[in-house]
């Protein structure tokens, strides 16, 4: 154990959340840089119940994940009552790239994130592991344009037909229908929800469904989607919290996403569908014409970072992890998990 | 169109040039500021809304970051307020001026669309409706030639007098198609001056070709009452000067 305090040398303290304490640190025996987040032990309360679950479920799940989309957990270590996670250092997050107005989102750069996206959630989801928090703020990317699903605080295995799981997951904007209505089985179809509002969002650069509550939340879909009924969706009204909402006229996506391609408007049309057994899975995104078609993803190396990254890639000064940050005080949005 | 060009150019609806577009109810307050806007509006079939101008105005930002961009983009090229605006669509390599490719131009005149054509297309389109109408008049003219082995070959235009008839009829509509006055004088003109040049050898001269083709009009305007894209007709029928015109039954 002693060695393994000593292989990892502090660079700088990157933030603090309600759960854990992020560096920046340079793992010496590689010489890589790598984010180390130490795992607070919290009140005597918690204590009792042992590790904090959060990071009990990365550390379970990520250990046996390796994918270049997924972000690497590349050692655990534990010393006095701490424990410490050590991952793949990453610059930046899309939620950040998004909102940063001087970098133009072309058709190539978003094909380009959305494909890393989609390859990394496949292999999830062919490993039979949901991950319930995709947003913008957990797809983080380095300085070379690579892109990795990050925080699995809130993944889970999924498959088991008996099994009730919480539908209290996903932070609300990105959070599908079937959820808002309080759905306790699903599937992946979940991740694919949150993976059309994170294309929406590339495209306008602000949140497609920025719902003030739930309700609001669904109200907003709704406004572009128009009501569902038992014919599009059969079983929706035997959803727990399912209710009626005052009728809507459907706005088509080409009059909200006015510069998109047609190839593109049928990948949302794909994701964005009311009815979960409609939507379409990773691996089927993955094949439609918008990823073969022209313009080919943007190359990593190519793709546009911050101006704070750019001066660091420059100077070689050290840069910020947010992600980190968010994903440990519990990001910026709800995000609990009730049992 | 001659019904000889709509097999060698595309059809109407795939070729550009034979379309114009418009929208009533932007007309009255087109200016400079807002020419782009009417230009981008979703119906114009010239606009392709993959533009890098969409993705700007799409995403939010600066309209100055047009110039950081690289591919397709429209710029307003020309302003003749308050009648005439140009915009050409262009590809941008890079922010330096010398770094971009005209692709077309399209002319805004009194609030309609129209693709400004290329040379080539004029001189084909031209060169094409001259050869078809000198095709028909030598198959009219073939037509009244006789051959009896006695007397040779012979004219013979007073059997075919029903023929004749039709032909004036048909010779009627052609006549309601307005060529502009001033298109008709011009061809008028010109074919003038070649006469002066190149006399006509007098007699036995045929009865100049009917003209055998009535404009297609194909109306594929599936849109409201007041957004119109409509295919251009091009009226390029011309009739040689009356005085010229040989009468021989």
């Amino acid at each position: 154990m002693d060695n393994k305090l000593r292989r990892y040398e502090k660079i700088e303290f990157l933030g603090e959340g309600q759960f854990a304490t992020v560096f920046k640190a340079r793992d010496i025996e590689t010489d890589n840089i790598v984010a180390v987040k130490k795992i607070k032990i919290g009140s005597r309360q918690e204590a009792q119940d042992g590790i904090n679950r959060t990071a009990l479920r990365e550390i379970k799940l990520l250990q046996e994940l390796h994918h270049e989309n997924l972000i690497g957990l590349l050692d655990a270590f534990g010393h006095m009552s701490n424990v410490s996670l050590v991952f793949d250092f990453m610059d930046t997050d899309l939620e950040i790239i998004i909102k940063e107005n001087t970098i133009i989102l072309t058709t190539a750069n978003i094909k380009s994130y959305l494909l890393q996206t989609l390859q990394g959630l496949e292999y999830l989801h062919l490993n039979w592991i949901l991950h319930r928090d995709l947003k913008p703020n957990n797809l983080l990317v380095n300085s070379d344009g690579i892109l990795k699903i990050g925080d699995f605080g809130l993944a889970k295995l999924y498959g088991s037909p008996s099994r009730l799981m919480t539908h209290q997951v996903v932070t609300r904007w990105y959070r599908a229908p079937e959820l808002l209505f309080g759905a306790k089985q699903y599937g992946t179809c979940i991740d694919m929800w949150a993976v059309g509002c994170i294309l929406g969002e590339l495209l306008l650069r602000v949140p497609l469904f920025p719902g003030e509550s739930d309700l609001d939340q669904l109200t907003k879909i709704f406004g572009v989607f128009g009501n569902p009924t038992e014919e599009i969706w059969p079983g929706l009204k035997t959803l727990v919290d399912y209710i009626e909402f005052k009728p809507f006229t459907p706005i088509p996506l080409k009059n909200i996403f006015t510069a998109a391609g047609d190839d593109l408007l049928d990948l949302l049309e794909a994701l964005l569908v009311l009815n979960p057994n409609k939507r379409k899975t990773c691996t089927q995104c993955l094949q439609m014409p918008f990823f073969s078609n022209k313009p080919a993803p943007t190359l990593g190396t190519k793709l546009p970072l911050p101006k704070s990254i750019q001066k660091t890639r420059e100077a070689e000064r050290p840069s910020l992890k947010r992600k980190l940050l968010d994903g440990v005080d519990g990001g910026s949005l709800s995000k609990r998990l009730f049992f | 169109m001659m019904p000889g060009r709509l097999g060698l150019t595309p059809s109407i609806s795939d070729n550009p040039l034979g379309l114009s577009w418009h929208d009533s109810t932007w007309i009255p307050i087109l200016n400079t500021s807002n020419v782009m806007d009417y230009f981008s509006d979703r119906s114009n079939p010239f606009f392709d809304r993959t533009c890098n101008n969409e993705i700007v105005k799409m995403q939010r930002l600066n309209p100055d970051q047009l110039q950081n961009m690289t591919g397709l983009e429209y710029v307003l090229l020309h302003v003749q307020e308050p009648i005439l605006y140009v915009i050409r669509k262009q590809h941008r390599h890079g922010p330096q001026p010398n770094q971009i490719t005209a692709l077309a131009d399209y002319y805004i005149i009194a609030g309609i669309v129209y693709q400004a054509p290329d040379l080539a297309s004029v001189l084909n389109s031209r060169l094409l409706s001259a050869v078809h109408h000198m095709q028909s008049s030598f198959e009219e003219a073939s037509s009244f030639s006789r051959y009896h082995p006695s007397k040779g070959y012979f004219w013979d235009f007073k059997s075919q007098r029903n023929g004749n008839d039709k032909v004036k009829v048909k010779e009627e509509k052609p006549k309601e198609e307005a060529s502009s006055l001033f298109q008709r004088k011009r061809v008028d003109m010109l074919l003038g001056e070649l006469m002066k040049k190149f006399p006509l050898p007098i007699p036995p001269q045929p009865k100049p070709a009917p003209a055998v083709a009535t404009p297609k009009q194909e109306n594929e305007n599936g849109n409201n009452e007041n957004k119109d894209v409509k295919p251009e007709v091009k009226q390029e029928k011309i009739k040689p000067p009356p005085d010229k015109k040989p009468r021989l039954n």
